[in-house]
Formats: C-alpha cells, sequence, structure tokens
C-alpha cells in the first residue's frame, strides 16, 4: 500500500496516506475507541466515511508499511477552521512519538499550504512528547479541560493547542 | 406529565419525539433574539424528524436531547442536551436553548440545566462536562458561571459576528462545583 503514500504528508518515521477497503482487517489500527470491531463493520464504516464531509487518513511507518493509527480532519466551513483528532492503534508502545510526528506533518501543511486560518488539536496533558512538538510549531495553548481525560487509575486534563495562520489577519476580539 | 425523566418544581425533562419536530420549526419561525449565534436561522420539521431519529441509532447514545416542558401544561419550551458522550472517559458536552424569547428571564431554563445537570453527574455519573459559546453570547456566558461552570480557555476565531471573526469560550463543570452552584440556586430561591 506504499503506492498511497502522500509525499507532502510523509516525515521521518510515518506517512499518511487514504484509507482503502483493504484496511478493513486492520480495523483496531485506525478506528477510534476501545471497543472491539470486525472487518465486516469496519467495511461499512469506511464505505460511510468516504461520503462523509470529514477526511480520515491512515497513519503508516515508513519502516514497514503498517497501520499505527489515523488522524481525522473536520471543518464545518470549507476548512477556513480544521479540527484535527488522532487515534494511535493499541498495540503500539510510542503513541505520543507518533502523534508528535503525524502533527509536525499535518500542521504545517494545514496551516502553510492549505490556508486553513486555525488548525484546532486536542490532546492529553501527559502526552509531552505531542505537547513538545505543538510548541515547537508555534501552537498555542487556548483550551485546558480539566480531569477529562481518563487514565489508568488517575485523570488528567484535556489541552487544545491553536495554530493560527499569520496570513490571516484578524484582530484579536 | 407525559414521560417525565427529571422533574422540577416547574418545569420537567422527557425524551425528545419525532413529534416535537414542528414545535422545534415553530420556535425557529419566531426566533428574535441574535445573541447565540450568528442569526437566527429558519428550519424545517422534516430536517428536525431526521434528526430525532438519528438520535436514538446509537445504543448507548452519543448524544443525548431532553424537551425541556412546563408542568403546569406540558407545553414544549426547548432543549437541554449532552451531546459526545463518551462513556469511557465519561464527559460531555451541555447545551441548551429555550424558545420562543417570551419564555426566556423567567428561570425555566436555569431550573431545566440544573436537572440535565443532576442526570449527567448522578443518573450517567460523568465526571466533567465542558459548554462552549461565542464571546459575545455574554448571557450564556453569564448563566454558565451561575450554574458554576470555569472558564477554560478560548477558541480563537470560532465564528462569525457582526462582521468579524469572534473567538469562543469554553467552560468545564465538575460534580462538587455543579452541587455548590446549585445549592446557592436553590437558597437564592427560598429567600436564605
Amino acid at each position: 500500500m506504499g503506492e498511497m503514500r502522500i509525499v507532502y504528508l510523509t516525515g521521518e518515521c510515518v506517512y499518511l496516506r487514504p484509507l482503502v477497503l483493504a484496511d478493513k482487517d486492520f480495523a483496531p489500527a485506525w478506528h477510534p475507541g476501545p471497543f472491539l470491531i470486525g472487518a465486516a463493520q469496519a467495511e461499512n464504516i469506511l464505505k460511510d466515511e468516504a461520503a462523509d464531509p470529514g477526511l480520515r487518513l491512515a497513519l503508516v511507518r515508513k519502516e514497514t508499511d503498517e497501520i499505527v493509527g489515523s488522524v481525522k480532519l473536520r471543518s464545518n466551513d470549507g476548512f477556513r477552521r480544521c479540527l484535527v483528532t488522532f487515534h494511535l492503534a493499541p498495540s503500539m508502545s510510542d503513541h505520543d512519538a507518533l502523534r508528535a510526528e503525524a502533527l509536525r506533518v499535518i500542521v504545517p501543511w494545514l496551516r502553510d499550504q492549505m490556508e486553513v486560518m486555525v488548525v484546532s488539536v486536542e490532546m492529553a496533558g501527559d502526552e509531552a512528547e505531542t505537547i513538545a512538538a505543538a510548541e515547537e510549531l508555534g501552537m498555542v495553548p487556548s483550551v485546558r479541560l480539566r480531569e477529562f481525560v481518563a487514565r489508568a487509575g488517575c485523570r488528567v486534563d484535556s489541552l487544545t493547542y491553536q495554530a493560527l495562520n499569520p496570513r490571516w489577519e484578524v484582530k484579536d476580539a | 406529565m407525559r414521560n417525565p425523566i427529571m422533574v422540577g418544581e416547574r418545569v420537567y425533562l422527557r425524551p425528545l419525539e419525532v413529534a416535537d419536530a414542528e414545535g422545534l420549526a415553530s420556535i425557529d419561525a419566531v426566533e428574535t433574539d441574535t445573541f447565540m449565534w450568528r442569526g437566527p436561522m429558519p428550519s424545517s420539521p422534516l430536517g428536525h424528524e431526521k434528526w430525532i431519529a438519528k438520535l436514538y441509532e446509537h445504543r448507548p447514545p452519543k448524544d443525548i436531547v431532553f424537551a425541556v416542558c412546563l408542568k403546569e401544561d406540558d407545553r414544549f419550551i426547548g432543549l437541554v442536551s449532552v451531546y459526545a458522550v463518551d462513556f469511557v472517559n465519561r464527559v460531555g458536552e451541555t447545551g441548551s436553548f429555550l424558545g420562543p424569547a417570551e419564555v426566556r428571564d423567567k428561570g425555566y431554563g436555569t431550573e431545566a440545566k440544573h436537572l440535565l445537570l443532576e442526570y449527567c453527574f448522578d443518573r450517567l455519573h460523568l465526571h466533567v462536562l465542558q459548554s462552549f459559546v461565542l464571546e459575545t453570547n455574554t448571557r450564556s456566558s453569564a448563566a454558565l458561571a451561575k450554574q458554576g461552570y470555569s472558564l477554560a480557555g478560548r477558541t480563537k476565531w470560532a465564528d462569525i459576528k457582526n462582521g468579524r471573526y469572534v473567538d469562543g469560550n469554553a467552560y468545564d463543570l465538575k460534580r462538587d462545583e455543579w452541587l455548590a452552584a446549585r445549592d446557592a440556586w436553590l437558597r437564592s430561591r427560598s429567600g436564605d
């Protein structure tokens, strides 16, 4: 499936590509949530999502071409504003590093090439590599929802970081 | 009362029904306030019917929407809701809407919202709730503060209002904060 690799969404260790019907066999890797999903249900979801205005892309490890997660892009105003959410495959142990690299690939594309005014990304407060990547990219923290994310035996805050497109000269409120 | 789930002194909450679609479109048709979002928007009962039917497709539901009704005559006066309910993280996003304008400023909204919050915290056992309003919607911001919500941040360029992009205010609420706010509201009602 490496031929589907999106050249401008390729990082050092991961790349993004469209989801295809054959990915139904690896649904836990790209479908969000902790609940089980079988191939038949995954096929329906892939077909339904193809008609969805949002876009989900597979996050793939370059070295192995294995799907390690997915990235969902949502916009309800023609990509003036975009919300990015990540799902990481439950079998992976390097979630934070994978998400951080995906962020480094996605945000510059949306902000600098797609002319998105504001890119919003939600992350958990304990995802240190992702937060560092967001700050390296010039993203600014905008919202902190207290104890919004459940972890084993504890809760952590949910953070929203936003990448503001400097080419949009909108005065502060 | 018809199918009450949560019952207050003057209002009660019941499941929203497809039969409420016409009532929702009627409320939209006579909307005169513009403080909530960009401005009033007409709607079709057919669209509401589809949306309401969809609410019941998922089990457990993603979005839970109550019809707010007056106890005295069962009149349907709006909605209170918890959206994007996440039963793993035990969180959700609340929203409310009462109409037409003549039913606002009578305390029905506050009463309905406390019933919704009781449902969220004490029946669904959610841990934290969030809510979101445009910065220009000072009326809803003030209502959220009275219900115990805290400002959690601002999202840039959230929507357009009055010819420019405006920010959005995000709020969050935990159960103990809601209980304190509800106690204060009950005391104020009893004149203590």
